[in-house]
């Protein structure tokens, strides 16, 4: 009886050091230089990079955020529609093509005005809570009619298609599509689509 | 980075802009053009330039020709530099596919990320060997 169970736990710890040692060992990616690791299908942090790079290069070269006669337009950002199979926040995106138009020198972005009411909600909060507010000294509070509106409108999709090449193939087609609008004309003055493509196994799951 | 994972450097440093004081220019101006031709028996670099743009931004134009038989995957990369010789980070600073099909001229556009970038530094590599390794300070 005593043999038996010792046997067992002799079993129990080799298959645990076998699966433990099969096991892939975690480590830090390198993300300046990170061309060793395989592609996946499902969209990661390389391709939102690529795509994002593209999307400001074209905008600046496009003359869309050179302000005739100088100074700087303020932007906001409207919706990015994830229209693929995987639960991606656009931030992704958005968040790097922002940084890089800040950094342009062209751009500022306003927090005060989005899509889906005001991106930063303190900014918002503080001045409606405290105006008139006795606990504050008012002439520390935000005044009225300091805000600024915003001249351009960043919107876009990100758009998914899976295509069967064969029975054991397949090819996963994503679309970045940007538009920056005018907002005082409503005119479209800026637009670009990156389309990135992977090709691979069936057994590769794309979201 | 793999050691036999070698690269192809183009170095080239433009001084762009004027003094502090200088006004941006108010047209477009070609502030460089690299005369010196460089590569190897397949790809080989013959046009580098840059201009100030009349809206503050830098633009760099590469011009190379393909003499393979093959399709080669090229990637560049450009830092740049502010008046004061600082680097401007930036995520267009990463490296780019610039595909260089066979027996045709290639072609690189890029525009720089801020109006502050006054000089640049040029990268191009393919995956096998070093075909060019060149700096250039200053203005012609």
């Amino acid at each position: 009886m005593r043999s038996t169970a010792r046997w067992t736990g002799v079993g129990l710890i080799t298959v645990g050091l076998l699966i433990g040692g099969c096991a892939p060992k975690t480590q830090n990616i390198d993300m300046h230089n990170d061309k060793e690791a395989e592609a996946v299908m499902g969209l990661d942090y390389r391709d939102f990079q690529t795509a994002a790079q593209e999307m400001i290069q074209s905008m600046i070269t496009s003359g869309a955020v050179s302000k005739p006669g100088g100074g700087k337009y303020v932007l906001a950002v409207s919706n990015v529609v994830n229209d693929t199979m995987q639960h991606i926040d656009t931030d992704q995106l958005v968040k790097k093509m922002r940084v890089g138009l800040l950094k342009s020198g062209k751009v500022v972005v306003t927090t005060a005005v989005s899509a889906e009411g005001a991106e930063d909600k303190m900014a918002m909060k503080t001045r409606q809570e405290l105006r008139g507010n006795e606990e504050f000294k008012q002439s520390t509070v935000a005044k009225k009619g300091q805000m600024i509106a915003p001249d351009l409108s960043l919107s876009g999709k990100i758009i998914q298609r899976n295509i069967s090449i064969d029975r054991s193939t397949q090819q996963v087609e994503y679309y970045f599509q940007m538009t920056l609008t005018d907002i005082n004309t409503g005119l479209a003055t800026w637009e670009d689509e990156q389309v990135i493509g992977k090709r691979g196994s069936n057994k590769s799951v794309a979201w | 980075m793999r050691t036999n994972s070698a690269i192809i450097i183009l170095s080239l440093l433009l001084l762009g802009g004027c003094a502090a004081s200088s006004p941006e220019p108010k047209g477009d101006s070609v502030v460089n053009v690299i005369k010196q031709e460089c590569g190897n028996n397949d790809i080989h670099i013959k046009d580098i330039k840059g201009r100030k743009k009349s809206d503050g931004f830098m633009q760099v134009q590469v011009i190379g020709e393909s003499n393979s038989d093959k399709y080669q995957r090229l990637e560049y990369r450009i830092v740049w530099f502010d008046k004061q010789g600082f680097v401007i980070d930036t995520i267009l600073s990463n490296w780019t596919v610039v595909p260089a099909y066979a027996h045709q001229p290639f072609h690189v556009n890029v525009i720089s990320p801020s109006v502050k970038a006054k000089t640049f530094r040029i990268y191009i590599r393919n995956e096998k060997e070093i075909i060019c390794d060149q700096q250039q300070d200053g203005l012609e």
